[in-house]
Parts: structure tokens; C-alpha cells; sequence
């Protein structure tokens, strides 16, 4: 059966949604756990993070007496726009969740939402903490924009599309042939905005509790209870969409092609082996790098832009 | 409906706009409360946006008056491309008005009123001038009645300058203009608009340049576009908020008019460094107008360079087209241009929105610093609702309007940079023009957190922000209409698009090329369903709300954690502080300055005051201006040593002229 009859349709949509909200937290787990050994240390189990999630569910909240409704509202639009974003990218198989509603520039977009709607609530509560940490988040993820788009632009070059899943698809068919010079260019361009994006070594210290190195740490700092817990599935979830962006793009290899039972969990397992080793890959660096001076950014997100251009020039003037 | 019917409606509608604002003018000069005026004017608005709307279906709507010597000083010809800006005119207009009519302090005299329906009528005259002289006119009566409205009644010395200035940069735009008019009327023997875009074609090739070059700098210096941005940041903040909206929304889109009636509709398809300056300054305003934007705490100051920024993002749409038209490939001439009239529209609703909310801010805290502003959104609920709404439809984030429209000029770069009939520098220039759509967008995103943040969350950082009480029923719902607006263009963004590739298509094909069926989406190479998402992201933010919901208890209320002293305004971040990490990452571009001076209580280590400055250096201002503005300095006094008051030294001059004239004669 095709993937777009209405079953195939719905298992894509249950199972790849039920796979990211399954093992986004299994994921940071598994990252931490990692960091941890790399360094010596012991580290906290992986499922760790299911604990502390069904912890903070079950708290009450404690928010600011001077904060708006914004800071009650903005777990769940940022939540609900980090899964939108699973909806549209094509993890599981090659086809998104919802086909049609959107493309790799709605998924920057939804990024973008989530990035407002948080940095707005980490300014509600008054706290210098929180508007350092949204200062610093929308000033680095302005430098990661260009940085993930000119990337991304790369294989729209190649491929003639936006649509995530078509170029997943015109990937897997031409094989190992897709792995060229330019592509590994790009895939290098959007693996280093990747790791700001999910607030990794060097750019952002995801463990740290010293207010002055927080970036996104600094602006859940105000949240409690039920909120944070959305908020941390939600960035989370963006470790997973991130990480599928990348997997559709430059290795959509396994994803699930027909509608069978052993292509559905080939499908299954090959998405969980690439998000899980992209956990590992971020654990060793969160291990293995220190965090860079904020002043120092651009250079290394800069560079990204340059690597993609060059990619770019690469693909219009040299013979393929 | 079917065509008859919509072509009555379309002059129906028009006309009634044209003897409501009459009406309104003769209401502002008679001695009446000008609120009367001011609900003619809306009512006018109302008419026009109608019209527009009819107009876009297809008619064309001609209309003449006041024929002197053969020609009419008003002479009409409204058509689809009109109507696009007739629209937006209507919508603004329509709030504006009716924020002014609740807003006590918008008729500060009659004047003021008197000038701002004429504003009013010569922006709709501006969009549907069928000939040269009609169009100067009305040109004319738009830059000085703004002019006036920007000046107002009892200025003070930044009004003044704001004012010159702008009048200077406007009166070069208008003698560029007038250039380009004399040499296109001299080539085709006709004043009529017409009878160009039929002669254009026997144009020379330098001519054609010339006329290019001339448009660009004139229509650019009304949009707005850097280099020729200075007065556009000074004029829109000193005028009062429902006439910046205007000035903003709309009376910078008549340049982005001008530059697709006379660059694309007259001149046609010409070389392709036309389309690559054009992307060049479309991406060169859009990132510096938002890295401006970004350095700047007064609230209206920051507004008008995010209107640089969007001129940019409009103009990369215009550039599009034009290398598509260069290229001959009409799908991308259609992209490009639908995306620059959609992103025009938007533009000028959520601009005109933030705006108003501008105003609002400044009706009830009676300043417009964002470092003395804060907590807002306690006091003034729907302000800041819709502010906040405004502010995510500008920063392009989806589902809104903002999006769509920007999705489709990514959509116009990215098929510019895959197109293989384009010359291949211009295609690497389509996909840097990508990168810095990219960073625009994120720098906005900073800007609007800024500016959202500053203004209505936290704690008020002064006695005037604390004390400030939600604005009246009408500017509240002038706000609300332009942010339901937003949303709905959004959401409807589809069958939108489509209405203004089917304008795009009208005016750029010469042959039926294109089915009538294929529009926006097809022409694309990408797939977005705003009514799809929309829904989806609706139903998933219901959905997790519920989940949420289910026994949560109520949150318990505590004071903001500040290491265990009482919250106060001074621990927050500022709107300085908020952008500093920008300032320092574009620290070329922007050269920070900064001035920290600390008082010491007498010989003590300890400081009684501390103040800093920072302030960041306009390049161009400084680098492009100055010198110009010295060197005319310096001519004047020079010229003026020709100036000595003594009658025989004039004798003199005419003397040598008589005989100066008499030798050329002679020839």
C-alpha cells in the first residue's frame, strides 16, 4: 500500500508523534547519562528525565504576583507549536504526519514561534535571570537562522523543493550518489547551527545552574510545577525535530517507503537509532568541549553561513 | 456576482469614497466637532476598501474631473494593480480614522483634520492616476499634507527638523520622479500612462537605464529604502500615531507602487543588473532597518526602521520578479510580484497596528521609552493583546499574514537560485538574498521580544508606566480590527495569494501563458497550507491546554525570586540591555558607543549616581550625508560672496549676462 492511503496516513501520524513524545525525554536521558560517564562521574539513570517530568506534573505551580497571563498561556503554545513541528517533519517515513501543511520554512517558522512566545514568558516574571536568558537566546538564534535556511538551501538547490518529504524522498533514490562534496558541506553547515539550535557544548551548557552561563536554562528559571514540565518536554521535542530535519535531509535513508509490516519497523527502528545516536553525539560533545565565550558566537555560527555559501557556489559553478 | 455587477459596485463604491471625503473636508473646515469629520473620512475608507476589493476581481474603473486646457487635473484609471493599494489604504484608513475619532488629542486643530483628509484623498489619487500630471499632483498634495501633519500645530525644534528634512528628502524624490516623467511623455508624445507601457518598447537602451535608475531613487526615497531611508525614521515618530500608521502602512507602499507601475508595468523586462540592484537593496534594507530598529528604546523610532525592513523584504519580492521578467520566466515574475503585493498588504496592517498600539502605549503612560514603559499588560489588556499579535505577524511567524507572505518571497529567492535560464552570479545572489531574509527574520523576532517585553511585561519601571489606564472603546477596537485582520489573512492566506497572483499575472503576461487555475501554489516549489496548519496548530494548542487542564490546581502567587530581597523595577532587564549582545555581535556595522559616568559620594568609594549612554552610529548618516551636507555647506558660502547688496554689482551681473547671451545667440 502507498503511504498516502488514509491507514497508512494515520499510523504515520500516531506512531511518529507517539515516537518523538515517547523518547524526546529517554533522549536527554541518554545524553546526560553519557556526559556523565565521559567525565568520570556515575550521572543519573536515563529515564531520570520520565521522573522528573511526572514530578513537576503533579506540583503546583508558583508564579510571580506581577506576571500577565502570558506566563500561564506560553507552555502550552510552545509546546503545541514544537509538536506542529513533529507533525510536518518526516521521521518515520517518507511522508509527513500532516502531507501539505507545510514545508522546512514552516518548520523554521514554528521554531521561530516557540523562540518568541518563551522569551516573551522569561521576561514576565521581572527577574534579571530571565531577560538575560531570552537576550541571549533571540541573539543567538539570530545568527542560527541564516546559518540552518542557507543550509537547508543547499539541497533545495538539489532537489527543486522545500517539501521535507520529497526531498526525502528524491534522497533515498539516488543512494549513496547523494552523499556528495557539496551536501557534506551543508550537512557540516547545519550540524554546528544544529547543536545551538538544541542548546549544546559549545554554545549553551544545558546542565549549568550558575544564572550567569544560562542561556536557555535562565529563561525556564521563573516556570514551576505543570509548566515546566511542558516547557521541558517542549525543548525536549526540539532535539527530536532538529534531529529529524537533518535525518530527512541529508540521511533519510530506512525511513519507511510502503505501507508493510516489516518497512513499519524498519521505519521505527532506524528513526529510533539515528535519534538515539544523535544523543550520544551531543552527550560527547556537552562531555568534551567547554562552552565558548557568548562574544566568540559568531564566529563559529558564522561560519556555518560560509561553509552553506560555499556549498552553494560549489553547486552552481562547479560541474556535477 | 457576476462581471456588470462588480464593475457598479467597483464605481459605486469609489465614487461614494471620493464625496465622503469631500464631505469630511467640508465638515473639517466648517466649524463643527471634527469627530464628524473624522467618521466622513472612515466612512470614505470603508468605501474605498470596498471598491478596491471590487476592483481586484477584474473592472477597470475610469473616472475624470476638473478638465483645464485639455488636461483633467484629475484623471482616474483604477485597476487591479491600483486596487491592491486601494485596499490597504481603505483598511488602514478605515482604523486609523476610527482610532482618531477616539483618541482626544488627534484633532489638534483644523488644520490637522483638513490635512489629514486631504492626505487621505491624494494617497487614493497617488493609486489610481491614470497620467503624468494627475500623478504629480496628487504626489505633490501627499507629501506636503503629511508634511503638515508630521510639522503640526505647535512644533518644537525635532518636529521642525524631523520635517525639513523630510521635506528636502521628499522633494528630491519628486524631482526624480518629474525627470523620468519628462523623458517617458518626451519619448512617447502622451502624458497617459498607456500609451508608455505601449511605447516603452521604442525606448533606447540608454534612455530606458536612465529612466530605471530615476524611478529607483525616486519611488526608493518614498519607500523609504537605504540609502535614501534618513527621513523616514525622523518624520513617522513625531507625527501623531493614527497618521504615522498611515504614513507607514500606506503612504510608503505608494513608492513600492510607483516602482511596479513604472519599473515593471511601463518599462517591461530589461537587463539583469536592474533586478540584481534591486535585490541588493531590497536585502541591504531589510538587515540594516532591523539592526537599526534594534538599537533603538523609543517605541514609534523603532517602529519606523522596521519599516525599512519590510520595504527591503518588498523590495526582495520586486527583484524577483524582475529577474524572472529578464529571464522570461513568467511563473517566477508571478511568485515574486504576488509576494510583494501580499507582504504590502500585510505590512500595512500590522504596521499601522503597532502603531496605534504605539499610540495607546503613549495616550496612557505618556511616554515612549521603552526603558521607562513596562508592566503594561496588567493595565491595558487588549493593547497588549493585540500589540502582541502585531508583533508575531512581523516577525513572520506562522499562522499569521506576516508569514505567509514572507514564505512566498523565500519561495520567489530559492526558485531564482534553482532557475538554470538566470545568469549564475544573480542565482548566488538569490541565495545570499536567502541568508539575510534568514537573519531579518530572526533579528525581528529579537526586536519585537524587545519591544513586546519591554513595553507590557514585568514590573512598570516608572510612576507614569504604573498609573497608565486601557485606552477608549474605539481605538481599542481599531487595534482589534487591524489584529483580527492579521489572523485572517493568515489563515486565508491561500485563496489571498492567489487573488494577487491573478493581479500579477494580468499585468505581466503578454500571452495566456498561465491557465487561470494555476496560481500561487503551483508556481512554488514548496508546499504550505496556512488553512491546514492553522487548524492543526489550533486544534494542538486546544488539546494540550485540556491535557494541562486535567486537576491542575491554580498556580500559587509569590513574589519574583530575587535572592531574597524585594522585587523592583531597576533589577530587570532593559531595552539597552536586552540588545546588547546584538549590538556587540554587529559591532562593525552598528559601532556602539558607550558613555558610563559614575558620582562618588566625597571621598568614599561608593557611587551616589551612575548614568550611561549608549548610542549607536548611523554609517550612512554619517559617512554618506555629512560629507554631502558639509560640501553644501560650503557652496552656499562661497555662492553667497556673489551676494554683496550693492545695486551696481547686480547692474553689473545683468550686464555680463545680456552680453553672455548675446555672443551664444550669435553663434
Amino acid at each position: 500500500m502507498t503511504l498516502d492511503a488514509p491507514a497508512a496516513a494515520a499510523f504515520i501520524a500516531i506512531a511518529q508523534v507517539a515516537l518523538a513524545l515517547g523518547c524526546a525525554p529517554l533522549l536527554q536521558g541518554i545524553t546526560k547519562r553519557l556526559k556523565a560517564r565521559l567525565q568520570y562521574r556515575y550521572g543519573p539513570s536515563i529515564w531520570q528525565p520520565y521522573r522528573d517530568l511526572a514530578k513537576w506534573w503533579a506540583k503546583t505551580p508558583v508564579e510571580s504576583n506581577t506576571a500577565s497571563a502570558l506566563t500561564g498561556a506560553a507552555p502550552v503554545i510552545v509546546l503545541g507549536a514544537m509538536i506542529a513541528a513533529v507533525f510536518i517533519v518526516p521521521i518515520l517515513a517518507l511522508r509527513s504526519p500532516l502531507a501539505g501543511a507545510g514545508d522546512l520554512l514552516v518548520v523554521v517558522g514554528l521554531l521561530a514561534l516557540a523562540r518568541f512566545v518563551l522569551a516573551l514568558a522569561a521576561l514576565d516574571a521581572g527577574s534579571a535571570f530571565g531577560g538575560m536568558g531570552a537576550s541571549r537566546e533571540v541573539a543567538i538564534a539570530s545568527l542560527v537562522e541564516p546559518g540552518v535556511l542557507l543550509s537547508l538551501a543547499v539541497v533545495v538547490a538539489a532537489a527543486g523543493t522545500t517539501d521535507l518529504a520529497h526531498i526525502a524522498t528524491l534522497g533515498v533514490a539516488a543512494g549513496p550518489a547523494l552523499f556528495s562534496p557539496t551536501l557534506l558541506l551543508a550537512a557540516a553547515a547545519f550540524g554546528i547551527v544544529a547543536i545551538a539550535e538544541t542548546g549544546h557544548e559549545p554554545v549553551d551548557n544545558p546542565d549549568t545552574h550558575l544564572e550567569l552561563t544560562m542561556i536557555h536554562e535562565g529563561m525556564l528559571l521563573e516556570a514551576s510545577g505543570r509548566r515546566l514540565a511542558l516547557l521541558t518536554l517542549a525543548s525536549q521535542l526540539k532535539v527530536v525535530v532538529i534531529v529529524g530535519l537533518f535525518s530527512a535531509v541529508f540521511v533519510p535513508f530506512g525511513a519507511m517507503s510502503e505501507f508493510t509490516v516489516p518497512a513499519a519497523a524498519l521505519g521505527i527502528g532506524v528513526a529510533f537509532a539515528k535519534l538515539v545516536a544523535a544523543a550520544c553525539a551531543l552527550g560527547a560533545l556537552d562531555a568534551g568541549m567547554a562552552k565558548m565565550r557568548i562574544l566568540a558566537l559568531p564566529g563559529l555560527l558564522g561560519l556555518s553561513s560560509l561553509l552553506a555559501l560555499t556549498a552553494i557556489a560549489a553547486h552552481l559553478w562547479l560541474p556535477a | 456576482m457576476v462581471p456588470a455587477d462588480i464593475e457598479w459596485l467597483a464605481t459605486v463604491s469609489l465614487s461614494a469614497a471620493v464625496l465622503l471625503s469631500a464631505l469630511g473636508a467640508v465638515l473639517a473646515l466648517a466649524r463643527v466637532d471634527h469627530r464628524a469629520a473624522m467618521i466622513a473620512a472612515a466612512a470614505a475608507c470603508a468605501a474605498c476598501g470596498i471598491g478596491g476589493v471590487a476592483v481586484l476581481a477584474g473592472p477597470i474603473v475610469e473616472l475624470r474631473f476638473g478638465v483645464v486646457l485639455g488636461y483633467p487635473l484629475l484623471d482616474l484609471r483604477i485597476d487591479a494593480l491600483s486596487g491592491a493599494f486601494l485596499v490597504a489604504l481603505g483598511a488602514v484608513g478605515l482604523a486609523a480614522s476610527v482610532y482618531g475619532v477616539g483618541n482626544h488629542d488627534a484633532g489638534r486643530s483644523r488644520l490637522d483634520t483638513v490635512a489629514y483628509i486631504v492626505f487621505l484623498v491624494s494617497l487614493g489619487l497617488v493609486f489610481g492616476s491614470a497620467s503624468a500630471f494627475s500623478f504629480l499632483f496628487a504626489w505633490e498634495l501627499m507629501a506636503l499634507s503629511s508634511a503638515v501633519l508630521v510639522v503640526g500645530p505647535r512644533p518644537d525644534r525635532s518636529m521642525v527638523r524631523a520635517s525639513y528634512i523630510y521635506l528636502a528628502m521628499t522633494h528630491l524624490a519628486t524631482a526624480a520622479i518629474a525627470i523620468a516623467f519628462a523623458i517617458c511623455s518626451a519619448v512617447a508624445g502622451s502624458l497617459d500612462f498607456a500609451d508608455w507601457v505601449v511605447s516603452a518598447g521604442t525606448f533606447g537602451g540608454l534612455t530606458r537605464d536612465v529612466v530605471f535608475l530615476l524611478i529607483l531613487v525616486g519611488f526608493g526615497t518614498k519607500a523609504g529604502m537605504i540609502p535614501l531611508h534618513i527621513w523616514l525614521p525622523r518624520a513617522h515618530p513625531v507625527a501623531p500615531s493614527h497618521v504615522s500608521a498611515l504614513m507607514s502602512g500606506v503612504m510608503i507602499k505608494a513608492g513600492i507602487y510607483g516602482f511596479i507601475r513604472f519599473g515593471i508595468d511601463v518599462l517591461g523586462a530589461g537587463p539583469a543588473w536592474w533586478g540584481g540592484v534591486v535585490l541588493a537593496i531590497g536585502a541591504g534594507s531589510a538587515v540594516l532597518g532591523v539592526l537599526y530598529a534594534l538599537a533603538e528604546h523609543d517605541l514609534k523610532r523603532l517602529l519606523a526602521f522596521h519599516s525599512v525592513e519590510n520595504i527591503g523584504i518588498i523590495l526582495l519580492g520586486v527583484g524577483v520578479a524582475m529577474l524572472g521578467m529578464t529571464a522570461g520566466a513568467q511563473p517566477l515574475v508571478v511568485l515574486g510580484l504576488a509576494a510583494a503585493l501580499f507582504h504590502t498588504l500585510n505590512h500595512a496592517l500590522f504596521k499601522a497596528l503597532l502603531f496605534l498600539g504605539a499610540g495607546a502605549v503613549q495616550a496612557a503612560a505618556h511616554t515612549r521609552d521603552l526603558n521607562r514603559l513596562g508592566g503594561l499588560a496588567r493595565s491595558m489588556p487588549v493593547t497588549a493583546l493585540a500589540f502582541g499579535l502585531g508583533a508575531a505577524a512581523i516577525s513572520g511567524l506562522p499562522p499569521l499574514n506576516g508569514f505567509a507572505s514572507e514564505w512566498l518571497v523565500f519561495q520567489g529567492l530559492l526558485t531564482v537560485g534553482g532557475d538554470a535560464g538566470i545568469d549564475p552570479v544573480a542565482r548566488f545572489g538569490g541565495y545570499v538574498a536567502v541568508g539575510a531574509l534568514a537573519l531579518t527574520a530572526a533579528l525581528a523576532v529579537a526586536c519585537f521580544v524587545k519591544a513586546t517585553g519591554m513595553t507590557f511585561l514585568a514590573l512598570p519601571r516608572t510612576a507614569e508606566a504604573a498609573g497608565a489606564r486601557e485606552v477608549g472603546r474605539l481605538m481599542r477596537g481599531a487595534m482589534i480590527g487591524l489584529a483580527a485582520s492579521c489572523v485572517a489573512l493568515g489563515v486565508a492566506a491561500g485563496p489571498v495569494g492567489a487573488v494577487f497572483a491573478a493581479v500579477a499575472r494580468d499585468m505581466t503576461s503578454t500571452a495566456d501563458s498561465i491557465p487561470a487555475a494555476a496560481l500561487v501554489a503551483p508556481q512554488t516549489i514548496g508546499a504550505y497550507n496556512p488553512a491546514l496548519l492553522s487548524v492543526g496548530l489550533a486544534a494542538l494548542l486546544a488539546g494540550v491546554f485540556a491535557i494541562a487542564r486535567l486537576g491542575a490546581r491554580p498556580a500559587r502567587l509569590a513574589p519574583t525570586w530575587v535572592c531574597g530581597i524585594l522585587p523592583e523595577p531597576a533589577f530587570e532587564y532593559t531595552a539597552t540591555s536586552f540588545s546588547k549582545p546584538l549590538r556587540m555581535f554587529f559591532e562593525p556595522i552598528l559601532r556602539p558607543a558607550r558613555e558610563l559616568q559614575v558620582e562618588l559620594h566625597e571621598g568614599t568609594p561608593f557611587p551616589r549616581r551612575v548614568s550611561y549612554r549608549s548610542e549607536v552610529d548611523h554609517l550612512i548618516e554619517s559617512r554618506v550625508y555629512g560629507p554631502v551636507h558639509r560640501a553644501s555647506i560650503a557652496f552656499a558660502q562661497l555662492a553667497r560672496r556673489l551676494q554683496q547688496g550693492t545695486l551696481q554689482l547686480y547692474l553689473a551681473y545683468i550686464v555680463g549676462a545680456v552680453i553672455v547671451l548675446l555672443l551664444v545667440a550669435r553663434r
